[in-house]
């Protein structure tokens, strides 16, 4: 008998990417050792990270899914978990299966890289282990050229003001992916009384701690994503997911804290918030954080028609700035050096008539004191305008300030009548803030500009069809969310935005 | 199941009500979940961090032996980590004789002027500052709840002083302590203030980050409070005090304000 070793130079695997949940000899024993309990697949599946060869799948086992010390129910040891890929959802196709382990280190999550797959096509997909089949997900990958795409983005999920109507509808419309620009958790405690606003349910005291060990931020992750319209937003399109910062802690950057917790011990919350949130995401393996740090800036290329770049606006930033003369500071960067050059690299290396910029906060300029978005990071936002300037139209994807705004990309914010280089379109929040209002008290601070297009204080999401020749975007929000799930979309806005001459042009 | 590496360096430091333990944690290539952390055999806490503050002691010192578990991202756990003796501080509140105290050392401000939540009437009531004198002065009416830092738009955005003077028969024979608790300061500016006796610098008071919640809730002894109080004491040199009137002055010239519980100045038995 071979040793472990042999075995998987054999096989051509590495020992990384089956402890790690991605593949498994295919030789293994697909039978776990001992039974796993009913609903492990109580947290869904998903499917992220597209390619026009594949994608990467998703699942976490949990038959408990809010058992306390995070591991959702299961039991020590390592269980071997089925996929298969489809092109139909009845499975009479199957065109790759495969044999992930799932093991404790991670959860008992599994990360699948499914390769070898025709581009621009859907592909369902579905998990088993022991005799349970989990439900059935649908993907695309992405397309070798790209006629028309459509995605959805939405962002700040805070389960606890609220259902996810936003959710609801995005699986509805099932595009042909999904951006998830950040907070996909909360880190604060859920008190009954003060912030727990989701009509009808109550949360165990666990649940009521600022959460800050690994099996507190993936019991956190566990109860965001019991919910069934979440999971059917997952299961419908692959998304593409960065983070903000309450993925970690409120308006930290880099290893700063702003509770008062010094640098030298802030890292190592970082690194369970970035192992919880690896765990929890149809991410690939590249996005595995080591130590305190993971890599999530990440560039894919739909087709020719549009490349998108993922940025990390929270890892790499400076801290927020002294005084005036510290924030105009040519130095002064939310991204980090190495990702500046690679983001002004990526616009410069391509042809595609678009380019999507997806980051966590706000680009625009709005006021010098909102320093926690872009406004903190003059120059580096001049930088990113001139390269945006230099490559093609840019529609930059953000979220972080739950209200819908709709904004075009000036190439210098302070001169009305410079250039437009493309256009910005945030999503308010799924959940965050609850029901919410049309308009509120910030309202003028953004609608001063001339170039800011739109302003909504209400949930929702944002829908966009994108052609070789134009961009259309609808702002979609609700009525209500704390009540229940039922509220019916509302088309707030519609713009319309040509390739060749960027503009929010309304419709 | 592969064990962890147990945590090595272990060591605490005792204050009041509190011991601070600190630790040399694993390297990364172990992912920790938490370490559990146990006092005489029993778990007090978990932290992600290599540090961590047992809460919530008596006044009386008290000797403990702590140890630290490692709890990696699978759920195993290390050996216990080699022991730390380590002892609380007995509070001068205990070990001391009373000179002059305004306030109740017990975990509230209610008795306090302006308390729970009266701060926006600071500048009116308050326009010279507090001028406290023990034996006079009345804490409901002349000890402002909490004492406002520059940090504090609603105080005027500037430095602040309170005065506590207090007669003492004679020069005293030892050194004498302060106790200065709080039930609570701001989250993130605590910060510090210049303690001055008799017009002498006696130093800087380092104040304890809180919740930012004393400024309208009085209690921090109900179970559930989201106060978060704190303990100053230190000693007091006996060559800067004098026969008769004695003036103790506190002046918050960094961040925002304090919430009191009690000040009090005490002898040594």
């Amino acid at each position: 008998m071979p040793s472990r070793r042999t075995f998987l130079q054999l096989t051509g695997l590495s020992a990384a990417s089956v402890t790690l949940g991605i593949a498994a000899p295919t030789a293994a024993d697909a039978t776990p050792a001992r039974p796993i309990p009913d609903g492990a697949f109580a947290l869904g599946v998903a499917s992220g990270d597209p390619r026009p060869d594949g994608f990467v799948l998703w699942t976490r086992l949990a038959p408990t899914p809010l058992a306390v010390d995070g591991h959702g129910g299961m039991p020590a040891g390592e269980v071997p978990v089925q996929w298969e890929v489809a092109e139909d959802s009845r499975f009479r196709n199957v065109v790759r299966r495969g044999l992930a382990i799932a093991s404790p280190d991670l959860a008992h999550a599994v990360h699948p890289e499914v390769r070898g797959l025709r581009p621009g096509r859907e592909y369902f997909y579905r998990f088993r282990v022991g005799t349970q089949v989990s439900p059935v997900g649908r993907t695309k990958t992405l397309p070798t050229y790209g006629e028309q795409f459509t995605f959805a983005t939405a962002s700040c999920q805070a389960w606890y003001h609220g259902y996810f109507a936003a959710h609801r509808d995005i699986a509805r419309r099932a595009p042909d992916a999904v951006f998830f620009l950040g907070d996909y958790i909360y880190e604060y405690g859920i008190v009954a009384g003060d912030n727990l606003w989701r009509a009808g349910v109550t949360v165990g005291p666990e649940h009521g701690v600022e959460i800050e060990t690994l099996e507190q931020y993936r019991l956190r992750y566990s109860l965001f994503k019991t919910d069934p319209d979440l999971q059917a937003a997952h299961a419908v399109a692959p998304w593409f997911l960065v983070w903000d910062d309450h993925e970690v802690q409120n308006n930290y950057g880099a290893a700063n804290s702003l509770y008062g917790v010094p640098p030298e011990l802030f890292v190592h919350r970082r690194a369970v918030a970035y192992r919880a949130y690896y765990e929890n995401a149809p991410l690939a393996l590249g996005s595995l954080p080591q130590g305190p740090d993971g890599r999530i800036y990440r560039r894919y290329d739909i087709g020719s028609l549009a490349r998108v770049h993922l940025l990390d606006t929270r890892q790499y930033r400076d801290p927020l700035p002294v005084d005036e003369a510290d924030r105009v500071s040519e130095q002064r960067t939310i991204m980090g050096a190495e990702q500046e050059a690679w983001l002004y690299d990526g616009l410069r290396g391509s042809r595609a008539p678009w380019n999507i910029v997806a980051g966590g906060v706000v680009l625009s300029a709005v006021t010098d004191d909102r320093t926690e978005q872009w406004d903190g990071y003059p120059a580096n936002r001049r930088r990113v305008l001139e390269a945006m300037g230099g490559a093609g139209t840019s529609v930059m994807l953000t979220g972080d300030i739950h209200r819908h705004v709709a904004s075009e990309l000036k190439l210098d914010f302070a001169d009305p009548a410079s250039r437009t280089v493309g256009v910005e379109l945030v999503c308010s929040s799924v959940g965050s803030n609850g029901d919410g209002t049309d308009t509120d008290a910030y309202a003028k601070d953004w609608l001063q500009h001339p170039y800011m297009k739109l302003y909504n204080a209400r949930r929702g999401y944002v829908h966009s069809t994108m052609t070789r020749s134009e961009l259309t975007t609808e702002f979609v929000n609700f009525p209500y969310i704390q009540a229940d799930t039922n509220a019916q979309p509302n088309v707030v806005a519609r713009f319309r935005t040509p390739v060749a001459d960027p503009r929010l042009e309304a419709l | 199941m592969r064990r962890p590496p147990a945590i090595t360096g272990l060591h605490g430091a005792g204050g009041i009500r509190i011991v601070t333990l600190d630790w040399k944690p694993v390297s990364w290539a172990t992912v920790v979940d938490h370490y559990a952390v146990y006092a005489d055999g029993t778990l007090i806490g978990k932290t992600v961090y290599p540090h961590f503050v047992h809460r919530g002691l008596d006044f009386t010192g008290v000797t403990r032996s702590y140890s630290v578990v490692t709890v990696d991202a699978a759920g195993n756990r290390s050996a216990q980590s080699a022991a730390a003796a380590v002892a609380n501080l007995t509070s001068v509140t205990i070990s001391g004789t009373p000179i002059a105290t305004v306030g109740t050392f017990d975990g509230k401000g209610s008795e306090l002027a302006l308390s729970p939540k009266g701060y926006a009437e600071y500048p009116t009531r308050f326009p010279s500052d507090v001028d406290y004198t023990f034996g006079t002065s009345t804490p409901s009416a002349d000890w402002s709840y909490l004492l406002p830092g520059p940090g504090d738009k609603w105080a005027g955005t500037k430095n602040h002083r309170a005065t506590f003077r207090f007669d003492l028969p004679a020069v005293p024979e030892q050194d004498l302590d302060l106790a200065l608790w709080l039930i609570d300061s701001h989250a993130s500016l605590a910060a510090s203030a210049l303690l001055t006796i008799n017009g002498t610098e006696a130093g800087r008071l380092t104040f304890a980050n809180g919740a930012t919640k004393g400024s309208t809730i009085a209690d921090s002894t109900y179970p559930g409070s989201p106060l978060k109080p704190s303990y100053l004491e230190l000693p007091l040199p006996k060559a800067l005090f004098r026969s008769g009137q004695n003036v103790l002055e506190i002046f918050k010239d960094q961040g925002s304000w304090i919430a009191y519980d009690a000040l009090g100045v005490f002898a040594r038995r």
